[in-house]
């Protein structure tokens, strides 16, 4: 298909919450499976505007005439989600993450903000809106050297989560509601679905290099939105895997094709064999008014300073030796920071070592041995035992999982004396005289272990076989 | 160049050129625009080079609706006094406009104009802690203009904050009521899907056309679920919290009753005046009087005795069974001895009525010393359990209307002193 003749237009809204308590009030940023504390039964009305402007989308809820019930957590949803205290004032560290992203993606930012309320009547928001706020306008990024406009960046509350629906009511989880989210609107100027595919990237980037985004399922939502001449604009949502993402394009674009024009703008939900389903009618003109519990907000740009971009730092790491793939994986994880510290400390160890033990090594100990969790100080002990040659780099696993369980001795570990490796060494050929030398290492090694290098116990080894040979 | 808030404006900065709607704005060094996008931005006045007008605000027609009355159904009248019980949204300009007339409210809660057929007046709308006992009056002589009419019941919409007393205030006022006169508010803004004001306002009809009760009550959320409403008795209940829907708590007493949505009626307490649109309702008004309000703290001082010398009367809030600091112990405590002196002077010129900062729990002076010392002196209210903002109420309609204070003000009158306390486990509950 050729978009160009077909007059493709895409644009992206990517919504993605940031690592922060939550946006108007104090409660932690969290969402629980365990079993909820307490439910409410709510009712929501959909108000209509002053000119009897009643919204298509706001209406076709309403006639559902269901019920709520929100189920929530003593600890982690206060009086502010259950819409039964005014919300406190904006969260500061949750808008000085916004004015960053505003300012690497070179938005104009306005002298004072606005919080508004944008209505919304599916019972998702237990005020019946949504609090919104504008940071940034008119920005852009360069994605392969193209720029692609950034319309809008706007800080607002995520919503509650549907957990379950029935015929009379719609319960929904608070844990989410209130978590400071940044919706990033671009401008339609992506030409191909491949373009879309790369402008998500570069987003996705930009975002983690403030090191301060919510990882995991469900903290970042895509939807696309998509029309070819004579068709109106349909947002697909919920196109977050990048893999396939391109598919469910060219999927839509066939589809356009197809219905010839003759659809109202629209929602739809994707599904996994590529297809999708219509939602619901695309909501006219944002239904919104200033919340006015809060006043005008003036941010402080004074002290915002712009992060490294991932793609610099593994630039950078590239450089220290690290292929290309390792530097990738340690420039986006949580680790980015220790790295350069040990790496700087420690100049006669490898880069690449380094990496590796922070990255694989640690994902090992994750999956084989259950440990979750070894603290910065634990790994910085870890190579400065290293550096002083107390510990051998061959048995670190072995250090971490013990400094893992809280077990570890430094003494367990600290190296033979030639003597002892000798006296170890000859027990092993004794006791299993005749065998391979591989079979031989495989016991050294076994009652060695940690306590001496496998080079050195080869060496070892090699020379008493012979010596022993001889006798 | 007239340009007003609500015109379409370009304005030019260093940076860019902005288009929007203006907005008023609460700050006078920033101009704030609606973008077309629906958000609202602030500019610094100073970095303005230029505005100009694109287009004038046309004010859009507001189509009117005309409402057939229901034959067979009784009628509400709904009186506005404040807490804006209804609302639109002008997603144009951002403003919330409170709705007041029949046409609005049945559009706004259609469910009304299945109960009854409703008339609707505007009296006033103001915060509710603003008002004084001359509201009170304006109120009271509205629904006895509704009374004559001969409608089944009024509901009065007021701002959450001072209802109590107003609720006291009326239930003194209207002497001889037949018909129900119901209080509703909403702690949250009625622009909000979730508004408890709908809830409120619709139980309230319901209550009033489904039962035989006459006199004065509220009726506001019983919990945070849009359940029930509970129907809460004019003298003894308080608001106890600053935000949540089910603030109205009743003190050493039940709720009437708790009413749904559907018009279900639990009774908790049948022992209510029961409707008689035959009684005549006499109004007993109140005269712009003194009253002061007074709490009593470790380390008073005299001097806060004094600053009520001018007044008409004073309401104590003691501490414990109705206690102030007019004893000595020590040095330390000279200055109780003071504060006793005035009480007692200020006692000889103007009554004074005890009443617990506990808010729960009877009046009685006659426990401790410092108790008696105060009953010697000759303040009043022993034996009671009005709250301060009842107690408060009743003393100024008790001399507005030349009644003697040291015979009423222990009287049951209105159902504001329990002869008898029952035991709860929780009492708070």
């Amino acid at each position: 298909m050729d978009y160009k003749k077909l007059g493709f237009k895409a644009g992206l809204e990517i919504h993605q919450q940031i690592d922060s308590s939550k946006l108007f009030c104090s409660c932690p940023s969290a969402l629980r499976e365990d079993e909820p504390d307490f439910t409410i039964k709510r009712e929501l009305r959909a108000v209509p505007g002053e000119h009897g402007e009643i919204d298509v989308a706001a209406f076709y809820e309403q006639l559902k005439g269901k019920h709520f019930i929100y189920e929530g957590y003593d600890k982690n949803s206060c009086l502010v989600e259950l819409d039964e205290e005014p919300p406190h004032a904006i969260n500061q560290e949750a808008l000085r993450i916004a004015l960053t992203v505003a300012k690497m993606m070179h938005c104009d930012i306005s002298d004072e903000m606005q919080v508004m309320r944008k209505t919304v009547v599916d019972g998702s928001n237990t005020s019946g809106f949504q609090r919104t706020v504008l940071i940034g306008r008119n920005g852009w990024i360069k994605v392969n050297g193209k720029k692609i406009g950034i319309n809008y960046l706007i800080l607002e509350e995520d919503a509650a989560r549907r957990t379950a629906e029935d015929a009379k009511s719609v319960t929904y989880r608070l844990d989410r509601l209130g978590i400071p989210m940044l919706e990033i609107v671009t401008a339609p100027d992506m030409k191909t679905a491949e373009e879309v595919k790369e402008t998500a990237k570069v987003i996705g980037m930009l975002l983690r290099s403030t090191g301060k985004m919510r990882r995991g399922i469900g903290t970042i939502r895509q939807d696309v939105n998509v029309s070819i001449k004579g068709h109106s604009r349909v947002e697909m949502k919920g196109v977050q895997d990048l893999r396939v993402m391109i598919r469910y394009i060219e999927k839509e674009v066939e589809r356009q094709v197809k219905t010839k024009g003759k659809e109202e703008p629209h929602v739809r939900n994707v599904k996994p064999d590529f297809s999708s389903k219509f939602l619901r009618p695309l909501p006219g003109a944002a239904r919104m008014y200033p919340e006015t519990d809060i006043p005008l907000v003036r941010p402080d740009l004074k002290g915002i300073k712009l992060p490294e971009l991932i793609d610099e730092k593994v630039k950078r790491f590239e450089k220290w030796g690290l292929g290309k793939d390792l530097a990738l994986l340690i420039a986006g994880s949580e680790k980015a920071g220790l790295f350069e510290e040990l790496v700087k400390k420690h100049k006669k160890i490898k880069a690449g070592f380094i990496a590796e033990t922070l990255t694989g090594t640690l994902l090992e100990l994750k999956r084989e041995y259950k440990i979750e969790e070894v603290s910065e100080d634990d790994l910085r002990k870890v190579f400065d035992y290293l550096s002083e040659g107390k510990i051998h780099k061959d048995i670190i696993l072995s250090v971490l999982v013990d400094m893992g369980k809280g077990q570890f001795d430094v003494k367990k570990y600290e190296g033979l004396s030639t003597e002892d490796l000798h006296k170890e060494i000859l027990k092993v050929i004794e006791e299993n005289k005749g065998a391979p030398f591989g079979a031989m290492m495989g016991k050294a090694m076994a009652r060695l272990k940690g306590k001496a290098s496998g080079e050195q116990v080869a060496q070892m080894l090699k020379e008493l076989l012979k010596g022993h040979a001889g006798k | 160049m007239n340009i007003r808030a609500g015109d379409r404006v370009k304005l030019k900065t260093e940076k860019e050129e902005i288009e929007g709607v203006l907005m008023p704005s609460s700050e006078a060094d920033v101009v704030v625009v609606k973008l077309d996008n629906g958000y609202n931005i602030g500019i610094n006045k100073n970095k303005i080079k230029n505005m100009k007008m694109v287009e004038k605000h046309k004010e859009k027609e507001i189509k009117k609706k005309t409402i057939k009355e229901k034959t067979g159904l009784p009628t509400i009248t709904i009186l506005h006094m404040g807490g804006t019980i209804a609302s639109k949204v002008d997603y144009a300009t951002g403003a919330v406009k409170p709705k007041f007339t029949p046409s609005e409210l049945l559009e706004l809660f259609p469910e009304l104009g299945e109960i009854a057929n409703i008339k609707s007046r505007l009296v006033g709308n103001l915060l509710s802690g603003n008002m004084r006992f001359s509201h009170y009056n304006l109120m009271a002589k509205e629904i006895e203009k509704a009374v004559k009419e001969g409608v089944d019941g009024i509901i009065v919409t007021h701002g959450t904050d001072t209802l109590h007393y107003t609720s006291a205030a009326l239930a003194f006022a209207l002497e001889d009521l037949g018909v129900p006169v119901i209080l509703v508010g909403s702690q949250r803004s009625s622009d909000r899907g979730s508004s408890d004001a709908s809830m409120n306002l619709i139980c309230a009809a319901q209550f009033v056309v489904k039962s035989n009760f006459a006199g004065v009550a509220m009726c506001m959320h019983k919990s945070m679920d849009d359940k029930f409403c509970g129907i809460l008795p004019a003298t003894k209940t308080r608001k106890f919290h600053s935000s949540r829907r089910d603030t109205f708590k009743v003190i050493n007493a039940k709720p009437w009753a708790e009413v749904s949505k559907k018009g279900e009626i639990k009774w908790l307490d049948k022992s209510y005046d029961k409707k008689d649109k035959k009684k005549k309702l006499s109004l007993k008004l109140f005269k712009d009087l003194k009253i002061g309000i007074l709490k009593a703290h470790p380390n008073m001082f005299v001097e806060e005795i004094k600053a009520y010398s001018s007044f008409d009367g004073i309401i104590l809030e003691g501490t414990g069974l109705g206690h102030f600091p007019v004893l000595e112990y020590d040095k330390l405590t000279a200055e109780h001895t003071k504060i006793l002196k005035e009480i007692e002077k200020l006692a000889k010129k103007m009554p004074m009525v005890m009443t617990s900062q506990t808010i729960y729990g009877r009046v009685d002076m006659n426990v401790y010393a410092y108790g008696r010392e105060l009953l010697k002196a000759g303040v009043l209210g022993n034996y009671a359990d009005m709250t301060a903002e009842t107690a408060f109420v009743k003393l100024a309609w008790l001399l507005s209307n030349k009644m003697d204070v040291k015979e009423n003000i222990s009287k049951s009158l209105r159902r504001e002193i329990n002869e008898r306390i029952e035991s709860k486990e929780d009492f708070l509950e």
